[in-house]
């Protein structure tokens, strides 16, 4: 597939996917390429801040930020696999540097280059559909954040709907929170659990094979209880089922 | 330190400490404060004409809207009508007690004679200015079974009869006998809320009282306090029925 | 002041999940008023409803920006239609003027129909402190009195109880045969109360709304207490938070419309009283004397920060609580003070003590599904974080071995993030480390605080062999535009 806008994008990687799921960030860029995107990565990227922020830590999250829009300063585009640290780019940054005109505006120049992945592809690349083909039953789980900060919703739905012989079937109360919150899921458990029980009974109540999100952290809280209750399903970044293809 | 005075001056030099704001400080109006009376009464002018152009169109939309919301709605054509309805939910209740409120409408449609022959004990609202006949007039209004209202008002908008204040009515007629029946004049059929609003507004404004107790009655007196589970009739009427009168 | 016991949020929420007389309870949260809520707003279209919530969030930002104008002009119409209005900066002084006006006229038997400014002020134990018979006739409020309870939610203070429990404490205090069928047990409270009513010298209601122009005292129910309340006894005596006033009764509608739909789903509620003043001489009956009392007792503090200011335009309808996952498992009284739920972590920590409710504000996985369901659009999710960075800042007085050591670790965790070298050889480590808890694939124990809760009830995933920044590095980076 050829580049007819020349778009160059950068990949904000999010520190979950480095460290834990890097194969979903492969994915990323996998179908940024096949949709003929020029990708980069700036490697000093650190982490978005929002477990500080969210956790009253404002000072140090604008530490980090100041870093991360640095590390992004000469981007035209910033594509993020996460729902929640693109809520973090979007909706909070520039509150971050109400008090400084300066870093206000630079804030804001930032948020406005920042695109959740299957958001860059519906709004900005203008694409329905990725040539990609998956195996099984799919349903798919909506992150809070994506949703309600950034108001993405039927983007990622019509991606997977794209997606070649897809089959899928809805995820019921799919917009409510799985229990994760970040620190919350350490720090109230127990009522974390309890959440995190509800979506586990309503994604079994589906009887999928993959379970599909735009949001890792979502998906190893709920992935992590599916393993833990002994289920096949398995959990899956959208990104990497566009990038699978049949061979 | 200010000598700041009456306790409601100091309640409002706190706030106004709070907002960042000094004594006297102009506001900004919003629209409809800032309505003078004549805009007030070239609205309601505008409204009683649309109003009457649809009539019909608002009973329909009453009708509906009221159903929904627990009312037995009836269209009685005459005063035999008036009078058949009232006798049925007698007879399904087992009451002949009866108190009514003395309201303009029972002018137009005397309904005691009638309800009289049929073997009821009629109680009107009449004013009284003597602590005993206060005190025998609520223990009457206890011990009927039905409670017979008018209606200054009906909104098509939520199904609603509204009662205002005044000499002849009782707070009590519509809300202490377990069954409660209202006459609707379709003429004072009101579209929705605003309407009810932009006409009490009016009054208000002309310099008339706006009246102690301005009530709306949509449907019977329910809960839903035990499980989520609705109870119909807990402290007020258990069944209402509107009549819509020509 | 009613008793504040957010203190003990961690243990009460650890019972109430616990509980399974609760979770039965709570579990048509969701489904039952919730649901009722999404189909009045489906039927009269989203598009529809979104234009009421921001007339509804406009006519509150204007009013509260001007508060004192529209006290004073709220006073003034009250005053000149008979009434008496007064002003209580806190609990004390509110609840001294309801007490001089009870032994100034007499009172024996008071009605109330719900109020939750009177939970926060503690009311009915001063009144019964004065020897007044003192009766709550909301069927929940009646129902949580007889228990010796306090409201478990804004809309419906007994929903923490099941139908079951609700006829063992009938049996209990009314000495009535256990029945658990919910009409009977309506019936009973209305027979009970009737009387009550009817010989009531005192009614005490709350106030959903306050309208300026007209000094009006506007009441919402369902049940017809309200009614009975506010036209039976001699003295009616309104009492509520400074928020509640709007301008106009054209500003009423737009609430009316919002309000009755966002609570219950209902259309509009059985009754709306819109009482101005006492009972005027040509008035066949209602109350002699009407007195408005209007409490601040800590909204200054919201008032004061503009960034909490938007909490004061609540209209207490419960759909974020409704809606609330958090609020949805731990119920009501886990949040330890009047107002529970998404806006009571905000309300109060503000009203009572913030460093006491430090936990409210961190009981939440900010998911946003509050501020979606508010009728007036409130950021909750936005105020919860300003809470947050209010308890952890270094003069804070939340002190704690957890706070010191929340403060290290996130000192720590931004040095770490800024120093990528650090991080990548802390990954290579732990890549080595975990080698001893891998279990088919994934780490299902760990022994270390806080991934040893983590694992609780959940797996990790492995560490990958190389992270991405290393698979960049190692092949992704030069095979650029190779798929063209």
């Amino acid at each position: 597939m050829v580049n007819p806008k020349g778009i160059t994008a950068s990949l904000y990687v999010t520190c979950i996917v480095d460290q834990l799921y890097p194969q979903v960030g492969v994915s990323v860029v996998n179908v940024l390429r096949k949709l003929g995107v020029h990708v980069e990565f700036p490697v000093d990227q650190s982490c978005c801040g929002q477990p500080l922020f969210n956790s009253g830590y404002v000072s140090q999250a604008r530490e980090l930020a100041l870093r991360v829009i640095e590390s992004f300063k000469d981007s035209e585009y910033i594509v993020v696999p996460s729902g929640s640290c693109a809520a973090m780019f979007r909706e909070f940054y520039p509150g971050l540097f109400e008090s400084d005109p300066k870093l206000h505006k630079l804030a804001q120049d930032f948020s406005k280059k920042v695109y959740e992945f299957s958001e860059f592809l519906v709004e900005v690349l203008n694409v329905n559909q990725v040539k990609s083909s998956s195996d099984g039953l799919h349903t798919f789980h909506t992150s809070c954040h994506m949703l309600r900060e950034l108001g993405v919703k039927n983007q990622p739905l019509s991606l997977l709907e794209g997606v070649q012989g897809i089959q899928t079937v809805d995820l019921p109360h799919r917009d409510v929170c799985c229990g994760f919150g970040g620190t919350f899921s350490v720090k109230y458990p127990h009522i974390s659990e309890a959440m995190l029980s509800d979506k586990v009974d309503n994604v079994l109540s589906t009887s999928c094979d993959i379970l599909v999100s735009c949001d890792m952290s979502c998906l190893m809280n709920i992935g992590g209880a599916l393993t833990r209750n002994k289920s096949e399903i398995k959990v899956k970044h959208l990104a990497e089922i566009l990038d699978e293809e049949s061979s | 330190m200010k000598n700041l005075g009456t306790p409601k001056d100091i309640f409002l030099e706190s706030i106004r400490d709070c907002l960042g704001k000094n004594e006297g400080q102009p506001v900004i109006q919003r629209g409809n404060l800032s309505q003078s009376t004549w805009e007030l009464q070239q609205l309601s002018e505008d409204l009683r004409l649309s109003l009457n152009k649809d009539i019909d169109g608002l009973t329909t939309k009453l009708s509906a809207t009221a159903e929904a919301r627990g009312w037995n709605v009836h269209h009685p054509v005459n005063m035999e009508g008036i009078l058949d309805v009232i006798s049925e939910i007698t007879k399904k209740w087992g009451s002949t007690d009866i108190t009514r409120t003395d309201q303009e409408v029972f002018y137009e449609y005397s309904i005691d004679s009638g309800l009289s022959n049929l073997g009821c004990k009629i109680t009107t609202i009449a004013r009284t200015d003597l602590q005993e006949d206060r005190i025998r007039l609520r223990e009457d209004i206890i011990s009927s079974g039905i409670g017979i209202t008018g209606a200054d008002y009906a909104v098509a908008e939520t199904g609603s009869v509204v009662i205002l204040p005044r000499k002849g009515l009782s707070r009590l007629v519509s809300v202490v006998p377990p069954v409660h029946i209202a006459l609707v004049r379709k003429q004072d059929i009101l579209r929705s809320l605003d309407d009810v609003f932009l006409l009490r507004r009016l009054d208000y404004h002309l310099g008339n009282d706006m009246g102690s107790y301005l009530n709306f009655i949509t449907g019977p007196s329910r809960t839903a306090d035990i499980e989520q589970t609705i109870v119909i009739g807990v402290h007020g009427p258990k069944e209402v029925h509107m009549l819509l009168l020509d | 002041m009613a008793e504040i016991k957010t203190k003990n949020f961690l243990a009460s929420s650890q019972m109430a999940i616990k509980d399974p007389q609760l979770r039965q309870a709570l579990e048509k949260v969701g489904t039952g008023f919730d649901g009722a809520r999404r189909e009045a707003i489906e039927e009269i279209s989203e598009a529809k409803w979104e234009e009421w919530r921001l007339k509804a969030r406009e006519i509150k930002e204007h009013t509260i920006e001007n508060l004192d104008y529209y006290l004073d002009m709220l006073y003034t119409n009250v005053t000149k239609a008979g009434g008496h209005v007064h002003f209580a900066r806190d609990d004390n002084e509110a609840n001294a003027i309801v007490s001089k006006l009870v032994e100034a006229n007499n009172i024996q038997i008071a009605t109330k129909s719900k109020s939750m400014v009177s939970e926060e002020l503690g009311l009915n134990g001063v009144l019964e402190s004065l020897g007044v018979d003192v009766y709550e006739t909301d069927l929940g409020e009646y129902i949580i009195q007889l228990a010796g309870e306090t409201p478990s939610h804004l809309v419906a203070p007994a929903l923490h109880k099941t139908k079951g429990q609700v006829a063992s404490l009938f049996q209990d205090k009314l000495g009535i045969p256990y029945n658990e069928d919910i009409e009977a047990m309506a019936k009973t409270a209305r027979e009970i109360l009737r009387d009550k009513f009817l010989n009531a010298d005192l009614g005490i209601s709350g106030a959903n709304f306050l309208v300026a122009e007209t000094g009006s005292l506007v009441i919402i129910t369902n049940e017809g207490n309200g009614r009975l309340c506010t036209s039976a006894p001699r003295i009616h005596i309104g009492i509520t938070g400074m928020e509640k006033v709007i301008p106009s009764l054209e500003d009423l509608a737009t609430f009316l419309r919002l309000l009755p739909r966002s609570a219950t789903g209902q259309r509009l509620t059985s009754y709306v009283s819109i009482v101005t003043g006492p009972r005027r001489v040509t008035d066949e009956d209602g109350p002699e004397q009407f007195h408005l009392i209007i409490v601040d007792n800590g909204r200054s503090k919201m008032l004061a920060d503009p960034k909490l200011r938007e909490a004061l335009y609540c209209i207490r309808c419960g759909a974020c609580l409704n809606i609330c996952p958090v609020y949805q498992k731990v119920g009501g009284h886990a949040y330890g003070w009047v107002y529970p739920g998404p806006i009571g972590s905000i309300v109060t920590p503000n009203l009572t003590v913030l460093q006491n409710a430090k936990d409210l504000p961190f009981a939440s996985s900010l998911c946003g599904a509050c501020r979606e369901a508010c009728p007036i659009k409130i950021n909750i999710p936005r105020m919860l974080l300003n809470l947050r960075e209010e308890l952890v800042q270094p003069n804070s007085n939340a002190n704690s071995t957890s706070k010191f050591s929340e403060d290290i670790a996130a000192k720590s965790y931004t040095k770490l993030m800024k120093h990528p070298g650090i991080l990548k050889l802390g990954t290579m480590i732990l890549t080595g480390l975990q080698k001893p808890f891998l279990k088919g694939g994934v780490i299902s124990s760990v022994p270390i605080p806080p991934l040893s809760i983590w694992t609780r009830s959940r797996d990790l995933p492995k560490l990958p062999d190389k992270t991405f920044h290393q698979i960049w590095k190692d092949s992704l980076k030069d095979n650029q535009d190779n798929n063209g």
